[in-house]
């Protein structure tokens, strides 16, 4: 199972002009990486492997994966760690890439509001724990999110590509439910 | 993480800010301030900051604690400030009317009491505004509703400390010539900031997450809205610039007050535009009473704002314009603040008691909380008066004002009732009513069940 995310396109930067002339590039970069979108990742293009700058976005939360392109150049992506910041989940959620495929699918797009809320929690009673519940949403269900926490089960969604449906998926805990 | 739970004391809030308009509305039934009396009489300012700080601002106050963490999906930050905000800006308003009654020669109150009110009013609103603003830094980047809301606070304050000038001439405590050119010319500037920047810019920035929420209607930001934000955030920069330049005795404000009009006609207009797009472009088509009802507040507000730019209506409107701020703060942002009110209650009512059991048993509507029929008589009663109303002082016949806020204040107690009833769960048919595990809701208290 995978939920697709909406990053934005990488920022490209490319550090050779400014060495070439002779520059430090270092302000220029860090102006950049400031510069992202949330989730947006950088490209750096250098001429060299600049191994000291992965240590200082490592510290800034960036991942990277370096590639020599042409002529000894060097093309790095920084990646933000949080790379699905797109998708919410809940606080207690592992990974949801590793969750079974769901066993139940709503749609509950056409439905007005609380009820959507109302039919996945009633749902949520009739799963086992572990089993994953999918649902269509017209909204983000921000009163949801806290009674399925409150109930142990784990939760990740985001928008679709289009931001008129909310994805939502749902899988049961094992937890004993507060009440 | 996201998504967000209730805040435990907005009913409280909701039911301090009801009482102090039924308060607001039963002095004028009375006779007490404008227009019995002028505009600047004490007794006006009196009856004017009952409304406007007792049931507007506690009601706006309450409502964002709520609707903040909603507009940017997080949670609230230091939600505990929240009963003695309360506690503070309750007895700050009480001082403060003590005082304007003292100015107008009643015994037992002093006008010291205009500064000490001032003062707790301050306290109170700033650790509203520390909740709120917290919450919104919390996020980035800032989506535009909250944007608005960010944009009111800054209103606020700027009116809070202008106000407090004012207390502090009043009360003869400062004699400086700034302090009191600003107090004689700097007035309307604060009721701009106050119902303009505060209130109405706040209520437009909720409204654009809340209406499309209730009428399904898509909820992506156009380059209207940001074109509301901005005129509407421009007029609000040439106030508090204006009151700067009095306070500071340069003249050279003078000008960009029609500037100011004009960027405010502006946004009105194309608030209005956006209103009507999201009503055509809505996927319920059978609309509930809040959203009726928020209609005719609209349609006030579009009135006053363009009539207060028209020189011969504002001339016609009495001292002040006093005929358009009365359809102002009653047709709008009374009326969509008892409309949204009869929508609020209701939901966070259903949500504190089934909330819990969702799904375990078998709950009711939220529309099974209330009875829109008979609440929609008392919305028809409610603005069919302010509309009398503000005739009557266009007309300058008080005997027909005191009847029509008579019959205002008639249709407020009902609309009450029915929140007090939607509250108590009155309307839910009995086996619904209370299912094993769902918490009884208390009045306006939180319940006692520990928030989650």
């Amino acid at each position: 199972m995978t939920i697709e995310t909406q990053n934005p396109a990488p920022r490209e930067f490319d550090v050779r002009p400014i060495l070439r002339s002779g520059g430090e590039p270092f302000q220029a970069i860090m102006e950049a990486v400031n510069g992202l979108r949330p989730a947006q990742a950088l490209r750096l293009l250098a001429p060299f492997r600049p191994q000291p700058l992965f240590k200082v976005m490592e510290g800034r939360g960036f991942s990277y994966q370096a590639q020599e392109i042409q002529d000894g150049d060097w093309e790095i992506l920084f990646t933000p760690k949080a790379a699905g910041a797109s998708v919410e989940v809940s606080a207690d959620a592992d990974n949801p890439d590793s969750w079974p495929d769901p066993v139940e699918n709503l749609d509950l797009t056409e439905l007005d509001p609380p009820e959507p809320m109302v039919r996945i929690l009633a749902a949520a009673e009739r799963l086992q724990p572990g089993e994953v519940l999918f649902a269509l949403l017209s909204r983000e269900p921000i009163f949801l999110f806290p009674e399925l926490s409150n109930r142990g089960h784990q939760w990740a969604g985001n928008f679709d590509e289009t931001r008129t449906t909310f994805r939502i998926f749902v899988r049961i805990g094992n937890k004993a439910p507060k009440l | 993480m996201p998504g967000t739970t209730l805040s435990p004391w907005t009913m409280s809030y909701f039911a301090a800010a009801c009482i102090f308009l039924v308060v607001g509305q039963g002095a004028m039934v009375a006779g007490y301030g404008y227009p019995f009396a002028a505009v600047e009489a004490p007794g006006t300012l009196a009856v004017v900051h009952v409304v406007a700080i007792g049931w507007l601002g506690l009601l706006m106050a309450g409502a964002l604690l709520q609707f903040v963490p909603v507009l940017v999906a997080a949670p609230l930050r230091g939600g505990r400030l929240a009963p003695p905000a309360l506690a503070l800006l309750i007895p700050g308003l009480l001082l403060l009317v003590g005082g304007f009654a003292a100015l107008g020669g009643a015994e037992g109150v002093s006008p010291a009491m205009l500064p000490s009110g001032a003062l707790l009013l301050a306290m109170g609103f700033g650790l509203v505004i520390i909740m709120l603003a917290t919450t919104l830094l919390m996020v980035r980047p800032l989506p535009l509703p909250a944007r608005f809301v960010a944009v009111g606070l800054g209103a606020l304050i700027a009116a809070v400390l202008a106000g407090a000038a004012f207390t502090l001439v009043l009360s003869g405590t400062v004699t400086n010539y700034a302090a009191i050119a600003l107090l004689l010319n700097g007035v309307p500037l604060h009721a701009a900031l106050g119902l303009g920047g505060w209130l109405t810019f706040t209520a437009i920035g909720v409204s654009y997450r809340l209406l499309p929420m209730f009428m399904l209607a898509p909820d992506d930001t156009r380059a209207t809205s940001r074109a509301v934000w901005w005129t509407g955030a421009a007029a609000l920069a040439i106030v508090v610039a204006s009151i700067v330049s009095i306070a500071v005795d340069s003249d050279g404000m003078e000008g960009a007050r029609s500037v100011a009009t004009f960027l405010a006609v502006s946004a009105a207009v194309l608030y209005s535009a956006d209103v009507l797009r999201l009503f055509h472009e809505r996927r319920r088509k059978i609309v509930e009473l809040n959203i009726r009802a928020s209609y005719a507040a609209f349609a006030a507000l579009f009135a006053s704002v363009v009539m207060f730019a028209l020189p011969i209506t504002r001339a016609a409107a009495g001292e002040r314009a006093a005929a358009l701020v009365y359809l102002f703060v009653f047709g709008w942002l009374t009326g969509l603040g008892l409309a949204q009110l009869y929508k609020i209650i209701p939901f966070l009512t259903w949500l504190e008691c089934y909330g819990p059991v969702l799904g375990r048993s078998a709950v009711p509507r939220v529309q099974d909380l209330v009875e829109e029929k008979r609440a929609s008589i008392w919305f028809f009663v409610y603005y069919s008066a302010v509309i009398a109303a503000t005739l009557s002082l266009f007309a300058e016949s008080p005997a027909a004002f005191r009847v029509a806020t008579l019959a205002q204040l008639c249709a407020t107690v009902g609309l009450m009732v029915e929140l007090v009833r939607a509250r108590m769960l009155s309307y839910v048919a009995a086996p619904l009513r209370l299912p094993a595990g769902a918490p009884r809701p208390h009045l306006f208290l939180p319940i006692s069940r520990p928030q989650e």
